[in-house]
């Protein structure tokens, strides 16, 4: 990786925290909102592979957890599994349908929030499961349909897969 | 040799995971340990000290986007408010005299002006800047903090009653944890002297009451105040609730009771911090 993809990536986290936490935050449906940072590790699973995916997974992460109240690193937790889990599952698909990027996006982020709400239960936050899960999946699942594409355009320019990683991909690399 | 390197690139993938996975655990295990003091919630606060000016620049900015898909995602329900609001406000007209409705909204405005259950306490009102940044805690977040003596245990109200309390501050601003939240644990009094726990169960959701016992007189309507009692975590006498659902189980412990914070909390914009904590009551 280079020092221009280091600045890339940076600014990728940093433009996606900004809209997150000014514009997404306010559609919310019964207490929930769409969520657009664990869509980050997804996608770098998705354009770049399981390595990189889970380093930006866990980067980004960590800056979510910044401004989050849940416990700090849960984020930057989920998002490293999420983003190694992304790019193992996704590393031998053929990606020519146009609906393979938000399906792989909404599945995810299904996985993503459950683990987020597990391993929150396990480390002994309340409710996470019983009053928070259903909401943010019902909410969450559907956005990150609907976000999959801008999100993946703007990760795949920042986090580009490597050759290994490049060449495991099938049928020409992100749609 | 193909072989070797692929087994090669599987094992630092697997370094690699690892680490992180270990990182992450240290970050979170050193956040528990700090427990709001340490290391991590410096940087925590740095980081919200750092971004809330681009924060705020931002908002201005794209807020009214957020507002437009929010109300595109609530029009049915706001139309309907709307035509509620509308026929209220006819009757309300119809029944009272120009005069006699501006002195009644003079006299809400000095409520709100002067809480009766604030006392003599000290407050600070602050800014709602960012609502329920989780989907997996009820919290909003101030544009108030340790600058301007804000500190976590702080209650915090809005005209009503209780909103909530603070968990968190920085220079610039503090986080509060809502009643409605899962974690919001609230010891309350009504009627004349019975005592009940009123717990969160998530964002919009109804409170649930506990510890009432079977066959007392609790009926619909009831205002629960905080009871000043659980060690003072808030002073007495602020609302806190009213009861909404009651039903008992032949054999159950305790009564079924619901209750509807007495705050807006969805339409939170300015709130008062109480400069209160249990050392001072």
């Amino acid at each position: 990786m280079t020092t221009t993809d280091l600045a890339r990536a940076t600014l990728v986290v940093f433009v996606v925290l900004g809209v997150q936490h000014s514009l997404l935050d306010a559609v919310r449906v019964d207490g929930a909102h769409p969520d657009a940072m664990l869509l980050l590790p997804v996608a770098a699973g998705y354009a770049a592979g399981p390595d990189r995916g889970a380093i930006f997974g866990f980067f980004s992460g960590l800056a979510a957890d910044l401004f989050l109240p849940t416990p700090f690193g849960l984020s930057a937790l989920v998002g490293c599994l999420l983003g190694y889990a992304t790019g193992v599952a996704t590393r031998g698909l053929v990606r020519s349908s146009w609906w393979l990027p938000p399906a792989v996006a909404a599945a995810a982020t299904a996985g993503g929030m459950t683990a987020y709400a597990i391993l929150g239960a396990v480390l002994g936050q309340p409710g996470m499961l019983r009053a928070y899960l259903v909401p943010a999946l019902v909410v969450g699942t559907p956005a990150a349909a609907v976000l999959a594409t801008p999100v993946l355009r703007m990760v795949a320019w920042a986090v580009p897969a490597s050759a290994a990683d490049r060449g495991a991909q099938a049928g020409g690399g992100l749609r | 040799m193909a072989r070797r390197t692929r087994r090669s690139r599987r094992a630092r993938r697997g370094v690699t995971i690892g680490v992180l996975l270990l990182a992450s655990i240290t970050v979170i295990t050193l956040d528990y340990r700090g427990d709001g003091r340490g290391a991590i919630s410096w940087v925590k606060h740095a980081a919200n000290d750092a971004f809330s000016p681009l924060h705020r620049g931002l908002d201005a900015v794209v807020r009214p986007i957020g507002s437009f898909l929010a109300g595109a995602v609530h029009a049915g329900a706001i139309e309907q408010q709307n035509a509620k609001l509308r026929n209220e406000l006819n009757r309300a007209q119809s029944k009272l005299g120009s005069a006699q409705l501006t002195r009644n909204e003079l006299q809400a405005l000095e409520r709100l002006d002067h809480l009766p259950w604030v006392g003599d306490i000290t407050t600070v009102t602050a800014t709602v800047v960012a609502l329920n940044p989780s989907n997996f805690a009820a919290t909003v977040q101030l544009d108030k903090g340790t600058a301007q003596g804000v500190a976590v245990g702080m209650p915090v109200v809005a005209g009503a009653g209780l909103v909530g309390q603070v968990v968190d501050s920085w220079s610039s601003g503090c986080t509060i944890r809502l009643v409605t939240d899962a974690a919001s644990a609230v010891g309350v009094r009504y009627g004349s002297g019975g005592l009940a726990l009123v717990q969160g169960t998530g964002l919009g959701r109804p409170l649930a009451v506990n510890y009432v016992d079977p066959g007392t007189p609790l009926s619909t309507g009831t205002l629960l105040v905080t009871s000043g009692l659980q060690n003072a975590k808030f002073p007495p006498d602020i609302p806190v609730a009213r009861v909404t659902h009651v039903s008992s189980t032949p054999s159950a412990t305790q009564e079924s009771v619901s209750a509807q914070s007495v705050a807006d909390l969805a339409q939170l914009q300015y709130v008062d911090v109480l400069l209160w904590s249990s050392s001072s009551s």
